[in-house]
């Protein structure tokens, strides 16, 4: 399980974090719904240990990681604009964190099958789709055998007719895992189409929520007094 | 009729008078007997040996120490050292070259470094590519820090997440991605080290056929009074200078060119 517990964060005089609890059972993709700049970001860096928090845990299983550098987690991340390594191919990317002794070969060609990877490995990144970039960076953070995987915004670039393909086969290959999946976005819609439950993020903390329509009333509410 | 602003006016004619005229008036004044006893002069060609290599290995010095700047830069900039080390970076810029040459006598000359040879490592070529390196560093670093700032984070973000540590994901994703600024670090560290002249003569002498660099040999001919052979040696630095600069522009039109294909 993936908890975080009663995280604050601030940046100078800014709270951005004001007591965020979160947690994710094996087998379950929950959806972190919230408006651009609520902090979901502050949130999944914290998470990745990237930025310290100021206050709160971060445990995974019954293990306490708040202390541990990103490399120690085993928290397989997909970022927003995926951030495939440039100066690599495809395959080079996916097989990226072998070289650290995570993965193996073995699941490299699994991934690859499964994401329907397999004529673009020796292409370089920016040769690829926006929606082929999504599927590399998945896999490259699946090969890395992650206890958790957390994924920003990951298909940002996807349009909307190919995120109607592109979410189901993402959720089944997540469930697949079962590992605790955090999936962040900031687009109801979306976190229907893949989530298993969901979480909303408002004024600094997060609440769990029934449905992803629930995540839409609020931040609609949340837009019309921030007055967008 | 097109009104011509004051900047055309004023820069032009100035531009011609004050860079291009000089230059123009070195290579005006090269001749043929010059050349034949400048090029028939063993030091000559010493001094342009000992330019070469000094300046080659101040220019990798001040690339291996922009990286490690740039290190700092990207995973540790809240530090007192990235603060001090980006502030020292513009000192060598405003400072005399004189003074940074009588600094460095100071440090490594015979007073502290008196255990290896009588002058320490004053007048050797250690000490010309130490005095070139001085006053080249600043530039491979300001160079290498720029390309740093273009970086996209988050690759380095994701590289940690995978399993490398701050000096892995360094070597595997920052350092193949400044390439291009490493290249121009180096070239920029490289024709600035064969310019320099006043932190060379402080540190490392002008030993004829030891020390002596392209540039002290120029000062050396003048003070003998052998005109045609200072004239003939700036030219060929002139060369030199025109040589670096075209390779410059030449390897920065590819990497544009590559950059709009990608």
């Amino acid at each position: 399980m993936l908890e975080a517990q009663n995280l604050h964060k601030s940046f100078s005089a800014h709270q951005v974090l004001k007591g965020v609890s979160i947690s994710v059972n094996p087998g379950e993709i929950q959806v972190l719904i919230g408006l651009n700049g609520c902090g979901k970001t502050t949130l999944q860096r914290i998470l990745t240990g990237i930025l310290d928090p100021d206050q709160g845990t971060v445990s995974i299983g019954s293990v306490d990681i708040t202390g541990l550098p990103p490399e120690d987690r085993r928290i397989g991340y997909v970022p927003q604009h995926t951030a495939l390594f440039k100066h690599l191919s495809v395959r080079e990317n996916i097989l990226y964190p072998l070289q650290n002794g995570r993965g193996s070969e073995e699941t490299f060609h699994k991934i690859v099958k499964l994401l329907s990877l397999e004529p673009y490995l020796d292409w370089k990144p920016h040769k690829l789709s926006g929606g082929y970039r999504a599927r590399a960076a998945l896999a490259r953070a699946l090969v890395s055998a992650p206890r958790v995987m957390l994924l920003d915004e990951p298909i940002t670039e996807v349009d909307r007719a190919k995120k109607e393909y592109i979410l189901p086969l993402f959720r089944d290959v997540l469930l697949q895992l079962h590992i605790p999946v955090l999936y962040i976005t900031h687009d109801p819609w979306e976190a229907g189409q893949i989530g298993t439950s969901f979480s909303v993020m408002k004024d600094g903390v997060v609440n769990r929520i029934d449905s992803p329509e629930e995540a839409f009333a609020l931040i609609r509410e949340q837009a019309r007094s921030n007055g967008e | 009729m097109r009104k011509v602003s004051i900047w055309e006016v004023l820069f032009v004619p100035l531009f011609f008078l004050l860079i291009v005229y000089p230059i123009l008036a070195i290579i005006g004044n090269v001749t043929i007997e010059g050349m034949i006893k400048t090029f028939d002069d063993p030091i000559f060609w010493d001094s342009v040996k000992n330019t070469l290599i000094t300046a080659f290995f101040a220019a990798l010095l001040g690339v291996l120490m922009a990286l490690g700047f740039g290190y700092f830069y990207i995973f540790h900039p809240g530090t007192i050292i990235y603060k001090i080390a980006d502030f020292m970076n513009d000192l060598p810029i405003a400072l005399p070259h004189t003074v940074a040459g009588l600094a460095l006598l100071l440090a490594f000359g015979r007073n502290m470094f008196g255990f290896i040879g009588p002058t320490g490592l004053a007048f050797t070529l250690i000490a010309v590519v130490l005095a070139m390196f001085f006053v080249s560093y600043p530039l491979a670093a300001r160079t290498i820090a720029s390309a740093a700032e273009e970086i996209d984070k988050e690759q380095i973000s994701v590289a940690r997440t995978l399993g490398d540590t701050p000096p892995k994901a360094y070597r595997r994703v920052v350092i193949p991605l400044l390439g291009e600024a490493i290249f121009s670090g180096f070239v920029l560290s490289f024709s600035r080290s064969i310019s320099e002249f006043a932190a060379v003569i402080m540190f490392g002498g002008n030993v004829p056929g030891m020390t002596q660099v392209l540039a002290s040999y120029v000062f050396t001919k003048v003070e003998e009074g052998e005109v045609s052979m200072a004239v003939t040696a700036s030219a060929f630095c002139i060369l030199l200078s025109l040589m670096l600069v075209i390779v410059l522009r030449l390897r920065g039109r590819l990497h544009a060119r590559s950059a709009e294909s990608a």
